[in-house]
């Protein structure tokens, strides 16, 4: 009998429990609030050596700032840091500070995720900034959301050493589509691609051959799905004669494995983010360029990487914390410091006047190719669900360069369903 | 006196035993999987965050979805690709390894388990550049066998296989042990006798091993069916679906709906319709094989 009420009381304890877990929110709100404790999520798109490199900026900033401490917390690829931002976000419990892909914002807007800034920004702040860099930072009202941070543009690479086997000046790389197709033609050879424009973020590529034949694919500001534009179709024409047509580029390829083929001397010419040059400069035991990517109608681009952002709902005091440590982060020194320890563009202006950085860059004079770029350069094209709409606009690539559908019916049927999943959106 | 209330503790004690399984069950097994089917009748996501019910409209949604049948294709062609060379390749070398050949059958079956042992994430990086069609290991072989490799992931017909063989390397392992463990619970004189009665080799096989495993290849199957249509990490590390969707299989369709297009009313849809699938899918199966099965020894 005894036995019995234990075990039935254990058994009321486990069930109580339990309740505790699933349902009470634990008021325990923080009760010395003497320390500001901030979260930090991060992704770097090359894991450990950059991760290491955050976390020592972290340090300096809890050392030299008493009274914040910011907890850095690396959380995957660009892919997983979204995850870990919404889940949170649902769950009531935001990240104070993360950065996320930039396209982001309106999802983030969507789902009422972060902290407007226009209230810290100051106007001689965001002066210094790269205006591509920018972009991707305000909503349609002109409220600033997000401070770029670890930004970059694809860029054009070349093997000089198969410009010299092919009889081409290796000095003098292809300035337009044109040149690009006769380049590639002589470069093709058995197991070996005259280009290789990498999949896995193609689109981001897609875009700036768009730019390059003067269309905005999205236009957030103006609600508008140019994805089937006769630009764009041009533009996918281009890749298809590429890849399906004159067979010098793979109609397929991975955003990961493209660099080591170039390394490996199985591409001649490759369109990859200037993020690579330094795995390049490491890895590569022949002599390359970095330049411009070629040029239709204009020269172009699109930014990319990732913005910082700020929680919303946090407690004020955690706000002022997140925007001081903002502000450490993006310094003209910092940010050429970041720079340098990364092979991002630096987002201030003002960086490349630093002497240190004036030094790396007449060290390393490619490593300016894409602030150059820049001038050429927009902002990414960006909507509510992104994701959805990069999986779509992927999707008619992927079967377009395979040659398994014409580029015009891939982007019509691509806006068609882009333009479903976004009638509400279009609509207002 | 103490009878009815004795014969009541005798009811629940049973109950307390198994109840931090059945917490744990119910709390992460069966309360989201009604969780689910509630959400799917609504219309959630980030372009509606105030959840709308529409009764079955996110089924219809789904099944008007363009890609989806690209995606129940993929799944099953992984599935019947996987599960019978799987268990062929697990089957022979379990028998194998099941003779007597002294010393070097525990290498064997040490290396042989060694796959299963990997992190399937591991093991889908090595893979990436075991099939990377320019510098991948794959392909210098094939071409020194004088073939010309297929650009596997960067092909929208290779990619598929490419993952699959993976699957099958990796998971071939764990079925032999299975394997080996059915044969190992055979009875010695039956083969003792059949040998004396003049069986040889494949007639002991087909008359004695291949009858008394069944037990052993119903739960192999189940296992098998189950893993491969819950496909995931593979094609989350390989290919992220990718080219053209040409390796987006159910579970991972899923994951692209819930975590990333965060479109919670069609990710719970889905999962309804992937477990009503999946079990009827198992019920059926054990049903029609269960009969044909010897459970003696």
């Amino acid at each position: 009998m005894k036995k019995s009420k234990l075990a039935l009381f254990i058994l009321l304890f486990i069930f109580s429990f339990s309740l505790t877990f699933a349902g009470g929110k634990p008021e325990a709100e923080k009760q010395a609030p003497k320390l500001v404790r901030l979260t930090f999520y991060y992704p770097v798109g090359v894991a450990g050596p950059l991760a290491r490199v955050i976390n020592t900026y972290v340090e300096e900033f809890n050392n030299t700032n008493k009274g914040i401490e910011v907890v850095p917390v690396y959380s995957g690829d660009y892919d997983p840091t979204m995850q870990k931002v919404q889940t949170a976000v649902m769950g009531g419990n935001p990240p104070d500070i993360f950065i996320v892909e930039i396209s982001e914002l309106p999802t983030l807007l969507a789902m009422n995720a972060i902290e407007p800034l226009s209230k810290y920004a100051t106007k001689e702040y965001l002066a210094d900034f790269f205006p591509a860099f920018l972009e991707n930072s305000y909503d349609e009202k002109g409220e600033i959301w997000g401070i770029p941070f670890q930004r970059s543009t694809p860029v054009f690479y070349w093997n000089k050493e198969h410009f010299k086997e092919a009889g081409l000046d290796p000095n003098k790389p292809p300035k337009t589509w044109q040149e690009l197709k006769e380049y590639a033609k002589k470069l093709n050879q058995p197991g070996r691609f005259g280009v290789t424009i990498s999949g896995g973020w193609n689109d981001w590529l897609f875009e700036a051959f768009c730019r390059q034949n003067g269309i905005e694919l999205i236009s957030y500001l103006k609600r508008k799905i140019n994805i089937n534009d006769a630009k764009a179709i041009e533009a996918l024409e281009f890749w298809v004669d590429l890849t399906h047509k004159e067979k010098v580029a793979p109609p397929h390829s991975t955003w990961a494995s493209t660099p080591p083929d170039f390394v490996a001397g199985k591409t001649s010419m490759l369109y990859h983010s200037t993020g690579i040059l330094s795995f390049l400069k490491n890895s590569a035991k022949f002599e390359f360029g970095v330049g411009f990517m070629p040029a239709n109608v204009s020269y172009g681009a699109e930014v990319g990487g990732g913005n910082l952002h700020i929680g919303k709902g946090i407690p004020e005091a955690n706000k002022q914390a997140a925007w001081k440590f903002i502000e450490f982060l993006t310094t003209p020194q910092m940010a050429a410091r970041w720079s340098r320890d990364s092979g991002y563009v630096a987002v201030r202006m003002s960086s490349y006047d630093l002497p240190e950085m004036k030094e790396h860059t007449t060290k390393h004079p490619e490593y300016l190719v894409a602030k150059e770029q820049l001038k050429y350069a927009h902002g990414k094209m960006m909507t509510p669900v992104f994701q959805k709409v990069r999986e779509i606009l992927k999707t008619a690539l992927d079967e377009a360069t395979a040659g398994k559908i014409e580029p015009k019916a891939a982007l019509d049927r691509a806006q068609k369903q882009t333009e479903q999943l976004l009638a509400d959106w279009l609509k207002k | 006196m103490a009878t009815k209330r004795q014969r009541f503790l005798r009811i629940l004690i049973p109950y307390f035993y198994l109840s931090p399984s059945i917490i744990f069950l119910i709390l992460f097994t069966y309360w989201p999987v009604i969780n689910s089917v509630y959400l799917s009748l609504f219309r959630h996501s980030v372009l509606n965050p105030i959840p709308i019910f529409t009764w079955l409209g996110n089924y219809e949604s789904i099944l008007k979805e363009e890609i989806f049948p690209t995606v129940l294709k993929n799944t099953l062609i992984y599935a019947i690709g996987t599960i019978p060379f799987t268990m062929f390749l697990a089957f022979s070398l379990a028998v194998l390894i099941n003779e007597k050949i002294g010393w070097l059958r525990n290498i064997y079956r040490v290396s042989m388990f060694y796959p299963t042992m990997i992190p399937m994430a591991a093991a889908g990086m090595l893979a990436v550049w075991l099939f990377n069609p320019g510098i991948g290991l794959v392909n210098y072989y094939l071409g020194k066998l004088g073939l010309k490799g297929p650009q596997w992931l960067y092909s929208m017909e290779w990619a598929l296989p490419a993952i699959m063989i993976t699957a099958i390397w990796k998971n071939f392992g764990y079925f032999m042990i299975l394997f080996l463990a059915g044969l190992q619970n055979i009875n010695k004189e039956l083969y003792e006798s059949s040998e004396l009665e003049g069986a040889g080799f494949f007639q002991k096989l087909r008359f004695i091993t291949i009858p008394l495993l069944g037990p052993t290849t119903v739960f192999v199957i189940i296992v098998g069916v189950i893993t491969s249509f819950q496909v995931f990490d593979l094609v989350h590390i390989m290919t992220q679906g990718g080219p053209a969707d040409q390796t987006n299989v159910i579970v991972y369709f899923i994951y692209q709906y819930a975590f990333r297009f965060w479109d919670i009313g069609k990710a719970s849809a889905l999962t309804v319709l992937f477990l009503i699938g999946l079990l009827t899918f198992i019920i059926m199966l054990v049903r029609n094989i269960e009969r044909k099965v010897h459970y003696e020894v």
